[in-house]
């Protein structure tokens, strides 16, 4: 198109060059310019290497935190849903009477389960589990009362209403004491939320130097071909085709950043999942950690071309419209 | 084809490259522009590709006043423009091929149906078997050459040369400008910078002389 000889574009029109052409030529152009600047990277494989490992380690830290906290969370609701009130039951009680009360318990909407310990067996248990066999057999009568343990029903397990409740089961005739530990669960809530909000910060200005590398490093790469885009310019390039080969750069530096991304946070997770796997065997459960899925590997590579996108973005816009033939 | 309205230029530093210069190049008309370095030459070349805006007073391509055209615009109007420099300013990493094809790539075309046009392109400058060369393998005139048939591979109705002869000597440089009328002799406007006054005297063009930013003369060189 000829802005300033109108026959001159009815001459271009003759070399066969349509509107559909030039829509399919404009994304042959693409391909080709984004195959281009991939060799133009691995012209200078080592630096081009340095900046899409600083990309994909920057993102390593967000994401192996974002692993732990998806982790924590999964034991955290797993906790919460088992919240359980022990109920301790006056020791005045026959066995009838404890029966009867199971019973009753059992029968109520707002309780899935009640579990029985009974006394006898429980001080049973104690003498072999704890080596006090033969202190135990000097005590003339049983010190521990019966326990039961309620579980709530499902709608009924949340901190407040397990704690309405646990009121409910105070009050009742039979029982001496219940309790239901919500102190450690707030603490656990209030330590993730703490991983959660710090996480998020970190992510967030891992992100921002992220896109200010990348910026810097296609800064650098344009000030390199200030001749080569004067002569661009010169000869009729405007700044859109001139910024896209640096672009498609960005566009690299983040999907093979994406990658080293993913295979770091793996190598990360492995090595501390072992001690996760050390930590939870002391605590006598089998937990390990799960890595990313494959939707989050995906997101993940997601942000990493985003980030280098963004970041050549910033740069082309900055730098190359500057640039003006002398 | 060109023309120019009382047009002034003054940098920012205070400095008048051109003061109040008017003149009109006809379609079709081969001029060259002389004077001393400094003199506003090169100035008034930018005015008209738009490396610069004037100061004051008006430009005129084709009847089109580039006040009119917004920076967006500047690399179509560049487009209708065929410039060649002094160092002719080839990309010396890339082939001979890929520095004529540049215009033809950017405004679109396929490598393929650029090659056809940039093989004849090269033919018409003499240079039709050295398109797989570097530019550092050819010579001072070969370079030249290039850059004249890069100017010409999208055939601007208009050339700017800025001392395409700078660095030649009389011989290739006889043969640089018998091109120049070649391409005008098809219909293309050129305006061709120098200061090579011997080599004016000779061709007897139209030759506009500035001195200081003023236009001292818009005639045939007088002896």
């Amino acid at each position: 198109m000829s802005l300033l000889f109108r026959s001159r574009s009815q001459g271009a029109q003759q070399v066969k060059i349509s509107g559909f052409r030039r829509f399919v030529m404009f994304w042959v152009h693409n391909a080709q310019q984004a195959v281009a600047s991939l060799g133009e990277l691995a012209r200078y494989p080592l630096a081009s290497l340095m900046t899409m490992a600083v990309l994909g380690l920057s993102l390593t830290l967000p994401a192996t935190l974002y692993v732990v906290v998806k982790n924590t969370d999964a034991i955290g609701s797993d906790w919460q849903e088992a919240a359980e009130i022990t109920v301790f039951l006056r020791k005045n009680l026959s066995q009838q009477e404890v029966a009867t009360f199971t019973k009753r318990l059992n029968l109520s909407p707002d309780i899935e389960s009640v579990k029985w310990i009974d006394k006898n067996e429980a001080l049973a248990e104690f003498g072999e589990g704890s080596g006090f066999g033969s202190a135990l057999d000097a005590l003339t009568e049983n010190p521990l009362p019966d326990v039961l343990l309620v579980t709530p029903a499902a709608d009924k397990r949340s901190p407040a209403a397990a704690e309405v409740l646990l009121r409910s089961l105070k009050s009742e005739r039979e029982v001496d004491e219940a309790r239901l530990d919500l102190a450690w669960l707030q603490r656990l809530e209030a330590l993730l939320n703490l991983v959660r909000d710090g996480f998020l910060a970190l992510a967030l200005l891992l992100c921002i130097a992220v896109v200010l590398i990348v910026g810097n490093t296609i800064r650098l790469n344009i000030n390199s071909k200030r001749d080569e885009i004067m002569v661009m310019k010169l000869v009729g390039a405007t700044d859109a085709y001139i910024q896209r080969p640096f672009m498609y750069t960005g566009i690299w530096y983040g999907i093979v950043g994406g990658v080293i991304a993913w295979l770091a946070t793996a190598l990360l997770i492995w090595w501390i999942d072992d001690a996760v796997r050390a930590i939870s065997e002391l605590y006598e459960s089998q937990f390990s950690l799960t890595g990313l899925n494959f939707q989050e590997m995906l997101v993940l590579w997601l942000i990493a071309v985003g980030l280098g996108l963004l970041g050549s973005y910033i740069a082309v816009r900055k730098h190359v419209a500057t640039i003006e033939p002398q | 084809m060109i023309k120019f309205e009382q047009v002034s230029k003054t940098y920012s530093g205070g400095f008048t490259a051109l003061n109040q210069v008017s003149f009109h190049l006809e379609p079709g008309e081969m001029a060259f522009l002389t004077g001393h370095s400094g003199a506003g030459k090169s100035t008034l070349l930018k005015l008209i590709s738009m490396m610069e805006r004037p100061t004051a007073g008006r430009v005129l391509i084709n009847g089109h006043d580039l006040k009119r055209i917004n920076s967006r615009q500047i690399p179509y109007v560049r487009r209708d423009i065929g410039m060649i420099f002094q160092d002719h300013r080839l990309l010396m990493d890339k082939t001979v091929l890929d520095n004529v094809a540049l215009p033809l790539l950017i405004e679109g075309y396929s490598m393929q149906e650029a090659r056809k046009r940039v093989q004849a392109s090269l033919e018409k400058v003499g240079l039709g078997d050295k398109l797989r060369y570097y530019p550092m393998m050819l010579s001072g005139g070969e370079q030249q050459r290039v850059g004249i048939a890069r100017a010409v591979v999208n055939k601007p109705p208009l050339l700017l040369a800025d001392e395409p002869t700078g660095n030649l000597d009389p011989k290739l440089s006889t043969e640089i400008i018998k091109l120049f009328e070649d391409f005008n002799r098809v219909g293309v406007s050129v305006l061709i910078a120098t200061h090579d006054l011997g080599l004016i005297a000779r061709l007897r063009y139209r030759t506009l002389s500035l001195k200081e930013g003023r236009m001292i003369n818009d005639g045939l060189q007088e002896n």
